[in-house]
């Protein structure tokens, strides 16, 4: 009976996911408190122990809660507003400049009025300290101590909340790095520390000051936050565990996180991907492509057997290397508004009407047209029942926007306009999944497509049309994907070291060495998060490249081959990756292989709530019918009388035929005239396309072959 | 030609277009092996209809971008009939209107029902193409062929099949295997943008596609007519200067250009531009060409697709003989580095009509390659100085100039290396690479900052090579606003003596130890500097940006204002 819940914070609503083993899960919602995040988590809290039954005051209710997952917006959001720490830097002399100029990029390059970004450290705030280490780490100048006194006096003065230290070389040799460090701690043991090699000791000096600034940058705040937040929590009682989401897809100690304050960058979204392969199980695949569609942003992944990770991330144009989940957001979402460019073509978005004053139809004030209103107009969301019935739609406002913005401009009826604007909000996400499947050497066809996100199953036959997918997965948990999907996290974490050398020549014993102190260093941190030994696993990955390229590619070694030292089978490895990913390979041509890095991840397994799975109560779905209504149809550019499903009273093995709508409280599903829809045993809505029944290995009959349900990876 | 116009569906050619160049530009990225390609991004990927007109680029280095459609125009008529379904053709023949003859292109036709509808083609710098020296810059060139391997368009692989026999011909001719590896990576680029095109075409129809391109070139054209009807009518002139021609001490040669704006038309028109020099300083029709366009872009509005509406209202007049168009056979490798003093001719004659759009000057290219041993590896090392050479942009009104942008040609598409992998590939170590302090011109809104460069140089008998300019004739400013500092490059040698290499040089063995040292310094001022925003300026001064000095010499700031 373990009571679990998934805590995900969001700009607008606090999503909730309470589960327990055997049980369907619940879905809750708090209003948001940006200054206080902790105060929408106690309010969830409180609403889910009066929904209880019998229902429950939150004092009695928080000491049942084994465990909590939580991700957090307050790094993102700190970096993204640029209301980060005061930190300093210290850095070698002679390269103080290199986070500020970052490599001399301008984004946009026929935009003149395209400014630099502020850097995360001012410049008097960055010291330049004598001492230098060559390229193999060996010293060239000692460090200048009294000169990293001086600058901490500097520091102290200025009143600074944070100090990073990255120096030059310092991933062959992180001494002179300690050294400071050292001094850091004695002179200012109130201030958050970031030391680069600690974070990431691997070669790219730009890389490494930047994700080393960003830590201090964010390391404060989420410090404070979590003060809040734990405080709070043992305030209500709650003694059981508390878990953070990482950018990375995994899940760590709040004691952790509040150390390397950076890996919760990408916190908030981390969760989806790994929901993702949850709910294609039933259906015996291991891939899917997940998205989530929210009011200004949308956001692609893909995952095969688990997410897929990139080790180059970028957040508000600072670069960030540590390993986080590869997912690709562009600006389109609800709140996308549509506009008419110079050349009177129709675009829509990245501007976006936000949640205030949001879309016309909100009644809000807003009066340009945004996506959602297209989707009233389209007759996709029902007026009266948007969140439940909780908000009426102004469906005359919708329409007024949309008539004076696009189709009057462009000589278009209404319903002609708010077609044209849904189609290229589609188009638009449809490139967004590009980004992720086809850059990345997947073709999309070949994976089950998720879509998340309260309007993203609005959208996903249309996304699924352009890129020729011909099966989709909606969750009833769809609109807290990434909630659930924290409850689905194992605790993770990532070990690099720069380790340059020809793949045939290798130093086998200072290999091992190396990655048995980086496994040691996890067993350390997995024992201290109570994992047992049995539940430790520790997965070794190389950047390697043809010698001479400059990108590496990343993939993982089996330990039992470096055991062996079977330099033949890594080769072989290494060249399958490399074709998958650029569609070619220099085995024949016998190129030289160099490796990079190394890394290992330590993964340690968390218990997962166990899923029931439903009872098979046959195909017939006509009860759950609830009314009719007209709805845009894009295969015939018609409207169509079409029947409304309550998705609530769908159960598994009930087949509805396209074009249909089915309505859950916090989602809609359009299935068009090309898609069926069967209830799998999840309870999830597989839409296959018209024909393709074989796609769906659970829901047209009692008995699945599967697996029952849980995620690793 | 009668296909209904769809107003939506054009969006969704005209966002497909541009994604399938950014897949080829990807392909690109990941697959070259040569730095300047991966690292530095010198390539651009292109979409071209049967005709070769333009559907879409994805210009990393705009200078090579925009001779891509010209060429694929000319390849067109020089095969007629003769072009098949799995035809792939190579180019770089500066003399059939190619910009640079490092610059090698893949051309590759789109056949859909049998019929030639689409090109694909990418064109990158490569490591080497031959000739005298390696790497392809040769200050002592005055002809062609003691540059490169002249490729005028040519078939290496005919329906499908690889011609070894012309594939072996021309990488005969050419230094380094990676050459063959990164032609192969232009050409899977090209096969990329295809599939996706023939996609397209397939879930459309050729009638559709037909239409509806003219549409978007029609819609484009619009969008820049619209924007040069905002300059007023009249004619303008400007001139730019290039300094040493890498052959004749003190040589000075000036860009002249009259600018004739008409409602929705614009002439360039450089007919009274000094004619070519008997050096390799000589620009080629395309390189030059392209040099005005993406001048011309960074005043308009940044958000027109680039595609052939986009260049229809434009018109330039480079008489051939000229030393931005230079007659056969003479050297021209310098060409593409012709743009800045290009751009500062446009700049300066446009300012008082566009004085809100124009920028005051960027500053100049001045760049070195070093080549040499690691004796600690026993391995050979190329290295173009990238950081070294990327100065500041100029101001505008309203704008600080871009710190450490580099030269208007590339506009911050081109990166530095990352330092310490500047220090595994080379056996150099460097001691110095910031922000230099004052080099900006002053203004109320400044320049861009310039960067200074100094490592030490750790290889016996090391091989430099300089091509560039702005040593002496720094970024100008505009409206009061204040010139920029120079560049240079010194060479300090163990012995204590200084070498001063000239602007396009070569030097020969430079001995370890010696100390590189380099400024790109900053772009011109806009706006009288004494308006600056005071709070702005403590701040800069503060940050070490600005000296005292140099505050209360150009800005003005009074000794009170300074405590």
């Amino acid at each position: 009976m373990a009571l679990k819940i998934g805590i995900d914070v969001g700009g607008t609503f606090t999503d909730f996911v309470v589960t327990r083993d055997g049980e369907e899960p619940a879905i809750f919602k708090s209003l948001s408190t940006p200054s206080d995040p902790s105060i929408a988590v106690v309010n969830g809290l409180t609403d889910i122990a009066a929904a209880q039954n019998p229902p429950m005051s939150l004092e009695a209710f928080a000491p049942t809660i084994d465990t909590i997952v939580h991700g957090t917006t307050v790094t993102t959001n700190a970096t993204l507003t640029h209301t980060g720490a005061k930190s300093a830097l210290l850095t070698t002399e002679g390269v103080r400049d290199a986070l500020e100029m970052r490599r001399g990029i301008r984004e946009e390059q026929y935009n003149n009025r395209y400014a630099n970004v502020k850097p995360l450290v001012p410049r008097y705030l960055r010291a330049g300290i004598k001492g230098r280490l060559d390229r193999a780490g060996r010293e060239v100048a000692p460090l200048d101590l009294a000169q990293v006194r001086e600058a901490i006096a500097l520091f102290k003065q200025e009143n600074v909340s944070a100090v990073s230290i990255c120096f030059m070389n310092s991933f062959a040799n992180p001494a002179h790095e300690q050294a400071a460090a050292e001094i850091v701690k004695k002179e200012m043991p109130g201030a958050y520390l970031s030391v680069s090699t600690d974070l990431l000791p691997s070669i790219r000096f730009y890389e490494r000051i930047s994700t080393t600034a960003l830590n201090s940058y964010v390391g404060p705040k989420l410090n404070h936050y979590l003060d809040q937040l734990v405080g709070r929590l043992k305030g209500i009682g709650f003694k059981g565990l508390l878990l953070i989401m990482q950018s990375n897809g995994g899940v760590i100690s709040p004691q952790l996180a509040r150390e390397k304050a950076a890996l919760t960058l990408l916190s908030g979204p981390a969760g989806g991907p790994g929901a993702g392969l949850f709910y294609v199980r039933p259906h015996g695949q291991d891939k899917c492509i997940t998205t989530d569609m929210g009011g200004t942003s949308f956001e692609a992944s893909v995952a095969v057997g688990s997410p897929m990770i990139k080790n180059d991330g970028e957040i508000a144009r600072h670069k960030i290397a540590l390993p986080m989940l590869d997912i690709h957001t562009i600006g389109a979402g609800g709140g996308s508004i549509g506009w008419l460019d110079e050349g009177g073509l129709l675009r829509m978005g990245p501007q976006s009407a936000g949640a205030d004053p949001g879309p016309a139809c909100y009644g809000k004030g807003g009066t340009l047209p945004a996506t959602t209103d297209a989707n009233v107009v389209l007759g996709y969301l029902d007026p009266n029942y948007f969140a439940g019935g909780r908000m009426k739609l102004d469906v005359a406002a919708a329409r007024q926007a949309i008539e004076t913005h696009i189709a009057k401009p462009m000589g278009l009826s209404i319903e002609e306009a708010a077609a044209g604007m849904y189609r290229v909000a589609c188009n638009n996400m449809a490139q967004g999944v590009r980004e992720v499947t086809i850059k990345r050497g997947f073709d999309p066809r070949e994976f089950p497509f998720i879509p998340a996100g309260g309007a993203g199953p609005i959208h996903s036959c249309l996304i699924c049309e352009e890129l020729e997918i011909p099966f989709q997965i909606v969750p009833r948990e769809s609109s807290v994907l990434c909630a659930f999907g924290m409850l689905m996290s194992e605790l993770k974490h990532d070990f690099v070291r720069t380790f340059v050398a020809r793949l045939e020549a290798i130093d086998w014993p200072r290999l091992t060495k190396m990655l048995d102190e980086m496994s040691a260093e996890g067993t350390r941190q997995l024992t201290e998060e109570r994992i047992p030994e049995a539940r430790r696993r520790h997965d070794i990955k190389f950047d390697c490249r043809y010698i001479k390229q400059y990108h590496e590619v990343s993939f993982l070694v089996p330990r039992a081959l470096i055991d062996k030292r079977d330099v033949a089978a890594i080769a072989r490895l290494f060249h399958d990756e490399h074709n998958r990913l650029y569609g070619y390979s220099l085995e024949q041509e016998n190129a030289p292989i160099e490796v990079i890095n190394v890394r290992v991840q330590s993964v340690g397994i968390t218990d997962k709530p166990s899923y029931r799975e439903e009872d098979w109560a046959g195909a017939d779905a006509e009860k759950a019918i609830k009314g009719r209504r007209n709805v845009y149809i894009p295969e015939t550019k018609t409207f169509r009388e079409v029947p409304v499903y309550d998705g609530h009273r769908m159960r598994h093995g009930n087949r509805i035929e396209g074009p249909a709508m089915i309505e859950q409280e916090t989602t809609a599903i359009f299935v068009s005239d090309s898609f069926d829809c069967v209830v799998d045993a999840l309870g999830s809505f597989a839409l296959f396309r018209k024909g393709r029944e074989d796609l769906c290995r659970s829901g047209f009959s009692p008995t699945t072959a599967t697996e029952p349900s849980t995620v690793s990876g | 030609m009668s296909a209904k116009i769809d107003p939506i569906l054009l969006s969704v050619y005209a966002r497909t277009f541009k994604s399938i160049t950014d897949e080829m530009s990807i392909s690109m990225e990941q697959t070259t092996r040569s730095p300047i390609l991966c690292e530095a991004k010198d390539y651009v990927t292109g979409l071209y209809d049967g005709e070769g007109n333009m559907l879409e680029q994805t210009e990393n280095l705009p200078i090579l971008a925009f001779s891509l459609a010209p060429v694929c125009k000319y390849i067109r008529q020089y095969f007629g009939d003769d072009l098949h379904p799995g035809d792939v053709i190579f180019h770089n023949d500066v003399f059939s209107l190619g910009n640079q003859n490092n610059d090698v292109a893949v051309y590759k036709p789109i056949f859909h029902g049998g019929q030639l509808v689409a090109w694909t083609a990418v064109k990158g710098h490569q490591a080497d193409i031959g000739g005298n020296v390696r790497g392809g810059y040769n200050p002592n060139a005055v002809e062609v062929w003691q540059e490169a391997l002249r490729i005028p368009p040519v078939k290496v692989v005919e329906k499908g099949k690889l011609r070894k026999d012309v594939w072996n011909l021309i990488f005969a001719n050419i230094r380094l295997d990676i050459v063959q590896h990164d032609m192969k990576a232009e050409m899977g680029a090209c096969t990329v943008g295809e599939r996706r095109l023939l996609e397209l075409l397939d879930k459309y129809g050729l009638e559709s596609y037909e239409a509806h391109k003219q549409a978007l070139f029609e819609a484009t054209r619009k969008m820049m007519e619209a924007e040069i009807a905002k300059i007023p009518n009249g004619k303008y002139s400007g001139e730019g200067y290039i300094y040493y021609d890498g052959r004749h001490e003190g040589s000075k040669f000036t860009i002249r250009v009259d600018i004739e704006v008409k409602d929705k038309h614009i002439k360039f028109d450089y007919s009274r531009t000094d004619a070519q020099t008997n050096g390799f300083v000589n620009g080629t029709f395309t390189s030059s060409a392209s040099a005005t366009i993406l001048t011309l872009l960074q005043m308009v509005n940044p958000d027109i697709p680039h595609n052939e509406g986009m260049v229809q209202p434009i018109e330039i007049v480079i008489p051939e003989g000229t030393v931005l168009n230079a007659a056969y056979p003479k050297a021209t490798t310098f060409g593409n580095h012709l743009c800045p003093p290009n751009a500062d001719a446009i700049q300066r004659a446009l300012s008082a009509v566009m004085p809100d759009r124009v920028t005051a000057g960027w500053n100049n290219l001045l760049c070195s390659l070093t080549t040499g041993t690691d004796p600690e590896r026993a391995e050979q090392y190329v290295d173009i100085g990238f950081m070294g050479l990327k100065g500041g942009s100029g101001a505008m009104l309203g704008m600080d100039g871009y710190d450490h942008i580099g030269m208007i040609d590339a506009s911050g598409g081109v990166l530095d290396q990352d330092y310490e992998m500047f220090e595994q590939q080379t056996p150099h170590r460097l001691l110095k690479h910031e922000l230099l302090a004052d080099s900006a011109g002053a203004g109320e809104w400044r320049g861009g900052l310039g960067v200074e460069t100094i490592f030490e140089i750790g290889s016996e008998d090391t091989q430099l090579v300089t091509f560039g300019d702005g040593d002496f004739e720094p970024a100008f400013g505009l409206f009061g606003g204040k010139d920029a500092g120079l560049n240079f490059i010194r060479l300090h040698y163990p012995d204590g003596s200084t070498v001063v290499p000239k602007n396009k040089d070569l030097i020969t063995g430079v001995p370890k130890g010696t100390v590189y040292h380099q400024v790109a310094s900053g772009g011109g001022g806009y706006g009288d500097p004494k308006k600056r925003d005071r709070k702005v300026l403590a701040e800069e001064i503060r940050n070490g940006v600005i000296s005292k000095e140099a505050a209360m010499r150009d800005y003005g700031m009074s000794e009170t204002e300074l405590q």
